[in-house]
């Protein structure tokens, strides 16, 4: 709960309605070279979260603040994209583009009014397509290339944003467990590097477990609880958030296996 | 596949500048009358110069029939074409354009409903003066704009949002022009020919001073365009995208939405509103140069003005002496091409 450092992004009491609340009074701070992990079963808010935390929604109550006091709400779309990066869940629409293109819109938050790439803004781009393994396919149409690469380019595009603070909303989803693996490593990896605040919403519990640095459990709107991964993926509060049996083992290492224990009937 | 380089914009817009000089001395030449071609060029060499004037028949019907009239058509061209553009990529639908969303229609009403209040002897806004019609066109396409959001605007984040918008401009689309025929025939107006042609699109209705407003409003709305090209690029990726990636999407939205009503109002009432110039010239422009409105918008600007002169000078020459309302032309090659291109490739924006 109390790191030392500022936080790079921090909400406090962020409160959200659509038609009701949707995000109840939740509070997170994500610093720099960590990664936060938020857990929570479908429609419990996580991703109008992430969408307030970018500052594309307004909090009905509550603030975001960058670096401990700019508020989010006082800056302009292209000075927030200069710091906060997002991948959205089902982002980019595929069409004409080529990957190197697609990869290059990363740099709009840099550019001039009429976006005129630099040669630097292209070397940033390519080396964005190098991290994520993309280079053989920067020329094929970004509408042609596999799952998989997709969301390695809608990650390259985060990067080549260069912003300190990476928003993940469910990246990993539809892909095998393989591709999970080796982008979170690289997620890992980078956050690490280059010093990132960087937020990850999955339902790959294991995966989170395994890279994350803290946890955040979510339900219903609120965060329940958080702290390290260690302390927060527990038999109970996986049941409470599921209501589903959990088998939760310390493998060697320090690594955490979860496993939901599932019964055809609802047991009495 | 590089950066877009501004050479690039710069040698397709000058190429492109180049062949629109051609089609206007194509187009001057040719005619009921038709002048050589030597003659025009040095009737023209002697008039840029501020050389007094010969004149002779050809002189006369260069200057004062036949170059405003090819301005004229540029200009309406390069403004509709500029506004199909702007449409689709806003609303990421190779569907939309000026005609198809209602704007046109409600400009040409504006432009009607003025008229008919300055026949009636009202002293409207702007009345005796020379902004006055194109204000009212762009009074009635920006209320047009309103009234298709207010029926169809939905979720911006959805693809389901630009459905709803089009399908409501299409059928306020009709509404309107039911009301505008309406207007007409129940006013009796003398000039029932010249008022069916200019509904359908026609150029041919003497310049006036009104040209110059027209020529403003256009010339710095596509301009104006050109700026938001590359928000434009984003925006059609995905309005989600583009502001996570720092674009003011709604301030975008709204400004591009003025501007593509304003340039068309301007242009509709003086031309009427001519069909299938926004929607075929983009994606012919998208097809030729590639869908990055950066190159897009200059490349379609002159594009569209090259194609309205050629259909134009098509329009008064086919059935010579006779004239067509260009819009007749536009749709007879318009429709068979565009279904043409869809066959052949598929049209994204």
């Amino acid at each position: 709960m109390n790191a030392p450092e500022t936080p790079m992004l921090e909400a406090r009491g962020i409160s959200f309605s659509y038609a009701g609340p949707v995000v109840r009074d939740v509070s997170l701070s994500l610093s720099a070279g960590s990664i936060t992990g938020i857990i929570g079963p479908n429609g419990s808010g996580k991703t109008t979260f992430v969408r307030i935390l970018d500052g594309l929604l307004r909090p009905s109550t509550g603030e975001v603040l960058l670096w401990g006091d700019q508020p989010l709400a006082g800056m302009k779309r292209k000075e927030i994209a200069r710091h906060i990066a997002m991948v959205p869940q089902n982002g980019g629409i595929w069409h004409y583009q080529s990957v190197f293109q697609f990869a290059m819109q990363g740099r709009s938050p840099h550019l001039s009014l009429l976006g005129f790439e630099s040669s630097r803004d292209e070397e940033i781009a390519r080396s964005a397509l190098e991290m994520t393994q993309l280079t053989h396919l920067q020329e094929m149409r970004a509408s042609n290339i596999s799952g998989g690469e997709r969301q390695r380019l809608l990650l390259a595009r985060a990067f080549a944003q260069q912003a300190e603070i990476l928003l993940l909303d469910e990246f990993t989803a539809n892909l095998d467990i393989n591709y999970q693996v080796e982008l979170m490593r690289l997620v890992h990896r980078i956050t690490r590097e280059r010093g990132l605040a960087t937020l990850v919403i999955s339902h790959e519990i294991n995966l989170l477990a395994a890279f994350c640095d803290r946890i955040s459990l979510m339900a219903e709107g609120r965060i329940f609880c958080q702290g390290p991964a260690q302390e927060i993926i527990t038999r109970e509060n996986l049941n409470d958030l599921f209501g589903l049996d959990f088998s939760v083992r310390s493998l060697a290492g320090g690594a955490l296996e979860v496993l939901p224990v599932i019964h055809k009937e609802v047991s009495l | 596949m590089n950066r877009l380089s501004r050479k690039r914009i710069l040698s397709i817009t000058l190429t492109l500048l180049a062949l629109w000089c051609v089609a206007v001395l194509l187009s001057v030449n040719i005619g009921s009358v038709s002048i050589p071609l030597g003659t025009s060029l040095i009737l023209l060499k002697d008039h840029l110069l501020g050389r007094p004037g010969t004149g002779t028949p050809a002189e006369t019907i260069l200057f004062a029939v036949r170059l405003p009239r090819v301005l004229l058509g540029s200009l309406v061209g390069a403004a509709l074409a500029s506004a199909g553009t702007a449409f689709q990529s806003l609303l990421r639908n190779p569907l939309a354009d000026p005609y198809v969303l209602g704007v046109s229609t409600g400009a040409s009403m504006g432009t009607i409903l003025y008229s008919m209040a300055a026949s009636a002897g009202i002293g409207v806004l702007g009345g005796g003066i020379a902004y006055g019609r194109p204000l009212a066109a762009f009074v009635g396409a920006v209320l047009t704009v309103l009234a298709v959001y207010a029926i169809g605007g939905g979720d911006g984040r959805t693809g389901e949002g630009s459905q709803r918008l089009l399908l409501a401009g299409i059928v306020l689309a009709s509404f309107l022009s039911s009301i505008n025929v309406f207007l007409l025939t129940s006013t009796n107006q003398a000039d029932l020919r010249g008022i069916f042609y200019w509904l359908i699109g026609d150029l041919s209705r003497p310049a006036d001073a009104s040209m110059y407003a027209v020529a403003g409003v256009v010339l710095v709305g596509c301009a104006t365009l050109f700026l938001f090209s590359h928000s434009l690029n984003l925006i059609s990726m995905g309005e989600e995208d583009a502001m996570a990636l720092g674009t003011e999407v709604r301030r975008v939205k709204i400004s591009v939405y003025i501007v593509a009503s304003l340039i068309t109002g301007a242009v509709v009432s003086v031309s009427g509103p001519i069909a299938y110039i926004g929607l075929i010239c983009p994606h012919m422009g998208r097809m030729m140069f590639g869908a990055d409105n950066r190159i897009l918008f200059p490349a379609v600007f002159l594009f569209g003005a090259i194609f309205t002169v050629l259909a134009d000078t098509v329009a008064r020459t086919v059935l010579s002496p006779a004239e067509l309302p260009i819009g007749v032309i536009t749709a007879l090659c318009g429709a068979p091409l565009f279904i043409y291109l869809l066959r052949r490739r598929g049209v994204g924006i």
